[in-house]
């Protein structure tokens, strides 16, 4: 083990150097390199002639200098940044995000502030500026914000430079702000003849029971014990008897979608609109009220219904991953979720953008299996 | 104003700065230099929003090719500057930057054009500091420093308030604002001012630690010596009235070691001259010899081995800045034993006039410690005096026919029997008996003395002079006339004596066996009104700063940095010493009571010290107690804290523990205004503190404005007092 007086990177005073060094970075400006060469030249004559008066111009010159980085410190100093992202948003939609400064100086104010998004490492300059932040103020910024992929996109900080006070350097300052913003897989329209047939197929296939739901399943004269709620008025007025409602059971109507990951590296395109299509089809499903349920790879949403449910799916969606199958063709432990007694899910539709003649899965199980083929006709509009 | 227009304002007062300092300098010619006043003045107006002239300027419309033209032009007057005219690379450079200043000055349209000009006015100050020292230079440069630091932060702000698109203006809180404002707002103009300050400061805090080295390659001599008369090797009688009316300073005089109370004259030595023709003075040695170098910069003018002459005198030090001059002679008070500055050699002629190689082509500064003999007491009285041959064949020489002027002196001589009372008596009969007047002109005269003696008995301070010495030699008392300066100009502000042309003098030099050359004055002295007006004072006062302005940033040099670290190091030391004295001073008595009750603790009772010890600390301990909740109090209202509003809230929770120690504890649902009428009901006599607590809580607390600092102290003295209660009755 290297003795810690050695070990220099793993010091205290250079993690702080380190860190200092990446938090401040100081740039000469076209006019700051201009202001520093007049320097320079009159130091020269200053040192050539001994004239003390040059020696004046000089220290003019120096103090200009001194006191461009000295303000433009003190305008990055103190300052405090609060991003608010949302939880979830979905590619191909602009989203607008909020960003808080608060300048915590009690005397100075901030001047010529502009602020970068720093985005896994990169600086992203979004047209925020800030002309004048007074003392033990704050502002709320805001700006648009597009993702064109799913995933996270992980804000690291903000990088705010300034100018000030006269454009002789650019003064550099990270402020770290993590945050985390999940990206789902964008929601395309799909075909109506589509769903319509689908969502038949799967009322087709499931016996409609009497049950907790909405729809209508069976009218029938009031019996002592009935829930007096469910009387149907307009049955019981036209027949002059009370007649009460059914409904049947909602459950029944459970569809169950899922997404196999396997793919290689050349389907990765059909695989993104595969991901694409599973989040539009479980969007299309929950709109009609149907209860869903998502299985990609071990990952199981369960079922469930309404907008929260969808919007868990679709953080399933957006962080799941495309695997490459093995060379032998046998896939990965955990590609292909197993599929339950018939039962539990209901209508299954599997979707597989990629498949190995040679070593069949378990989604031939499936209720309706979209393979490559259907889904690049159903997904060659996205 | 709006910004961009406190901009371009800004931006012509740089120039005009500048250019002022180049005028100042007196390098810019009349024909040039009224042209550029008028543009520069059409310039601030323009910039200033004077409709008139920007009506007038935007009917005029100049193609871009006249201006090229004009530049093509200013660069062919600079080609026949150089080469005809001034043949010099300064003038003409800056007769070429004055051109260039006056074209871009018209041509002020793009960002690019501000800039340019803003290197050519750099380029006019740096000019203008080339050329001239004079404290003139001071106002200049602090306006030119203060237009620098709004030009420049005008010129970023407005490029920023110019490039950012308003699409991204961002939406602000209520209390914040993004958008620069438009105008120049007061906070903006006191923030620019206060930038200005601390650069001004900055900027004498870098010139004062910036190490001095000049390489002085291309260095050149400025200004003009000055003409001084009298001074050469041949004196004509009557010539130093010539300049007996020039105000010029010749040098300036300091006694660091005197008051100017002591001294209301002070003369100035300059040459010796022993041969008078009777029209001229000249000396008949030349022969120089150069002084010894005894320390760093220090040369003893004193003969190795000889020892200062007898008689009582005094020494006087006296640091002199002496002007740049034609002639190669120091000046010193009589006479110089040691001298003092950054020379590389001096000399001395035979008469102890002290000279320089050769004239000094700047202002130099140096020091002199002078012995000033006195007649010893034995030879004031003695009848008879023996001169030494080499005096008597050097200073007693008279020029022919002057049987006239030794009738007189053995007139003026008949009542006396001393050498010593024989010279008084003629330096009295001169100073009783003649006028002064700097109205005779005597330089044309074939005999100038008899004129002056016998027939006018008028003249000024050479003829005083030639008149003694000639009647001492012709009574045999060694005597030899000198030249130099009679400083008698104190200013009171610098602490020196200011020495002008018209201070030029002439006095006697007598020589004594035992005393030596002793220095008397037959000039009567001219009561010239002491100058007390006002306009005077002030222009003593003027004078000072620009001494001031020379030692302090003119002259500074590496030698002054290290005298300043030595001094802070010295000062430093003394500073320590004085307050370790100081501390000991206050703990000698603290340690001696302490040791004596430690004595008597010991005598009494062997152990008993660390009982002693043990009840003061205890007893320390409780005393601190009982008084910790009026300690609690003072500090919460007078220590400084991070949130002010906190102060009241500590002093509400402890009014409620205080109240609570009394058997009235607050209901968790009460609000503060219940619990305070709760109070009253249950506690009468803490009712109103209670309730002046409470109201100066909620005004803290939940009010817009912070508590003063004497609200807060009442709320502290309200709960002192409620603590200082008897317990409530029930």
């Amino acid at each position: 083990m290297k003795h810690p007086l050695l070990n220099l990177r793993a010091s205290r005073p250079f993690s702080f150097v380190q860190g200092m060094s990446r938090r401040r970075s100081i740039r000469l400006t076209s006019e700051g390199t201009r202001f520093l060469l007049f320097t320079f030249g009159i130091g020269l004559a200053a040192i050539n002639t001994g004239n003390n008066l040059f020696y004046l111009l000089l220290a003019m010159m120096l103090s200009l200098i001194v006191i461009s980085g000295l303000l433009s410190e003190y305008c990055l100093r103190r300052l405090e940044f609060h991003r608010h992202v949302p939880d979830l948003i979905m590619a191909n939609e602009p989203t607008t995000l909020t960003l808080s400064v608060t300048n915590r100086n009690r005397h100075l104010s901030s001047f010529s502030l502009r602020l970068l998004d720093v985005v896994e490492g990169q600086d992203v300059d979004r047209g925020l500026s800030i002309h004048l932040l007074p003392p033990q103020s704050s502002v709320l910024l805001s700006y648009p914000l597009l993702a064109t992929k799913r995933g996270w996109i992980r804000f690291q900080g903000i990088r705010a430079y300034t100018l000030f006070p006269f454009g002789l350097f650019l003064k550099k300052g990270l402020y770290s702000t993590e945050a985390h913003l999940l990206v789902s897989p964008p929601i395309k329209p799909l075909t109506l003849r589509f769903v319509d047939e689908l969502v038949s197929e799967g009322q087709g296939q499931s016996l409609p029971q009497r049950g907790h739901g909405t729809q209508l399943y069976n009218l029938r004269l009031y019996q002592p014990g009935d829930d007096s709620r469910a009387i149907h008025w307009m049955t019981t007025a036209r027949t002059s008897q009370l007649i009460v409602r059914e409904t049947e059971a909602e459950d029944q109507r459970r569809i169950t979608v899922v997404l196999s990951i396997l793919a290689p590296e050349e389907c990765a395109p059909l695989f993104e609109r595969s991901v694409t299509f599973v989040a539009s089809l479980l969007w299309q499903l929950t709109e009609r009220a149907y209860p869903v349920r998502l299985l990609i790879g071990t990952e199981d949403s369960g079922l469930g219904a309404g907008s929260a449910h969808l919007l868990a799916m679709l953080r399933l969606l957006a962080l799941c991953e495309r695997q490459s199958p093995e060379p032998n063709g046998v896939s990965h432990h955990g590609a292909h979720p197993p599929l339950t007694h018939e039962a539990e899910r209901g209508y299954t539709v599997a979707v597989v953008p990629w498949s190995n003649q040679a070593a069949p899965t378990n989604m031939e199980q499936a209720d309706r299996v979209l393979h490559a083929t259907q889904l690049e006709e159903l997904t060659h509009a996205f | 104003m709006p910004f961009n227009q406190a901009f371009a304002l800004s931006s012509v007062l740089l120039a005009a700065t500048a250019f002022t300092g180049l005028v100042l300098a007196q390098s810019v010619p009349l024909w040039l230099a009224l042209p550029t006043a008028i543009i520069l003045t059409v310039s601030l107006l323009h910039a200033g929003g004077n409709h008139f002239v920007r009506q007038a300027m935007a009917r005029v419309t100049v193609s871009p090719t006249l201006w090229n033209v004009l530049l093509i032009g200013a660069l062919a007057i600079l080609l026949i500057d150089l080469t005809v005219v001034s043949r010099d690379l300064l003038p003409a450079g800056i007769h070429f930057l004055v051109m260039l200043l006056a074209i871009k000055l018209l041509t002020l349209q793009q960002r690019r054009d501000y800039r340019h000009l803003y290197g050519i006015s750099l380029m006019a100050i740096l000019a203008s500091a080339a050329l001239t020292t004079d404290a003139w230079y001071v106002p200049i440069f602090l306006l030119y420093l203060l237009a620098a630091v709004w030009t420049l932060l005008l010129y970023h702000l407005t490029q920023e308030t110019g490039e950012t698109p308003a699409a991204v203006t961002p939406s602000s809180t209520a209390t914040g604002q993004t958008t620069f404002p438009s105008r120049i707002t007061h906070h903006f103009f006191w923030l620019t001012n206060g930038i200005a300050v601390l650069t001004v400061v900055l900027t004498l805090a870098i010139f004062f630690l910036i190490p001095r080295i000049g390489a002085g390659m291309l260095q050149k001599t400025s200004g003009e010596a000055l003409r001084t008369t009298g001074f050469s090797d041949r004196v004509d009688l009557g010539t130093i009235g010539s300049v007996k009316q020039d105000p010029q300073i010749v040098m300036r005089v300091e006694l660091p070691d005197q008051s100017a109370i002591e001294k209301d004259r002070l003369y100035l030595r300059g040459l010796a001259y022993n041969q008078y023709n009777g029209q001229s003075w000249s000396h008949s040695g030349t022969r120089r010899r150069s002084l010894n170098l005894v320390a760093d910069g220090t040369f003893l003018a004193r003969p190795g081995g000889s020892r200062p002459l007898g008689g009582r005198s005094g020494t006087i030090r006296q640091d002199i800045l002496l002007e740049t001059l034609d002639t190669a002679v120091l000046f010193a008070v009589p006479f110089a034993e040691l001298v003092n500055g950054e020379f590389l050699t001096v000399q001395t002629d035979a008469m102890g006039g002290l000279h320089l190689p050769f004239p000094p082509s700047s202002r130099i500064r140096y020091s002199v410690t002078s012995h000033v003999p006195q007649v010893v007491e034995n030879e004031r009285t003695a009848s008879v005096l023996a001169y030494p041959d080499s005096i008597r064949a050097h200073y007693l020489q008279v020029p022919l026919g002057s049987q006239l002027v030794a009738e007189l002196a053995h007139r003026v001589i008949q009542q006396t029997t001393t050498p010593f009372g024989q010279t008084l008596a003629i330096q009295q009969h001169l100073l009783e008996n003649y006028r002064y007047s700097l109205e005779a002109d005597t330089a044309t005269l074939s005999h100038p003395l008899e004129e002056f003696l016998f027939t006018r008995k008028t003249g000024y301070c050479e003829h005083y002079a030639t008149a003694m010495v000639v009647m001492l030699r012709t009574v045999g008392i060694p005597a030899r006339l000198v030249t130099g300066f009679l400083a008698t100009e104190w200013n009171e502000y610098g602490g020196y004596f200011t020495v002008r042309q018209r201070d030029a003098h002439a006095w006697v030099e007598v020589y004594f066996p035992q005393s030596g050359w002793v220095t008397m004055d037959p000039t009567p002295t001219v009561n010239a009104a002491v100058a007390t007006s006002r306009w005077e004072s002030l222009s003593r006062l003027g004078e000072s700063v620009r001494l001031q302005w020379d030692r302090l940033f003119v002259r500074y040099s590496a030698k002054d940095q290290l005298a300043v670290v030595h001094g802070v190091r010295e000062g430093s030391d003394a500073v320590r010493e004085r307050v370790s004295r100081w501390v000991s001073s206050l703990s000698a008595p603290i340690s001696q009571v302490f040791s004596r009750l430690a004595h008597l603790a010991r005598t009494f009772q062997p152990g008993m010290l660390g009982l002693v010890t043990g009840v003061i600390v205890v007893g320390l301990a409780l005393f601190l107690l009982m008084l910790r909740d009026r300690i609690g109090l003072w500090a919460t209202t007078h220590l400084p804290t991070a949130h002010p509003e906190l102060a009241i809230v500590q002093l509400y929770t402890r009014m409620l523990r205080t109240v609570e120690k009394h058997g009235v504890s607050k209901p968790p649902a009460a609000t503060a205004s219940e619990f305070a009428r709760l109070v009253e009901q249950k506690w009468k006599a803490a009712g109103p503190m209670v309730a002046d607590v409470t109201a100066l809580y909620h005004q803290g607390r939940f009010g817009r404005n912070p508590l003063t600092p004497g609200e807060l102290s009442r709320a502290a003295e309200q709960v002192g007092r409620l603590q200082s209660l008897p317990h409530a009755a029930r």
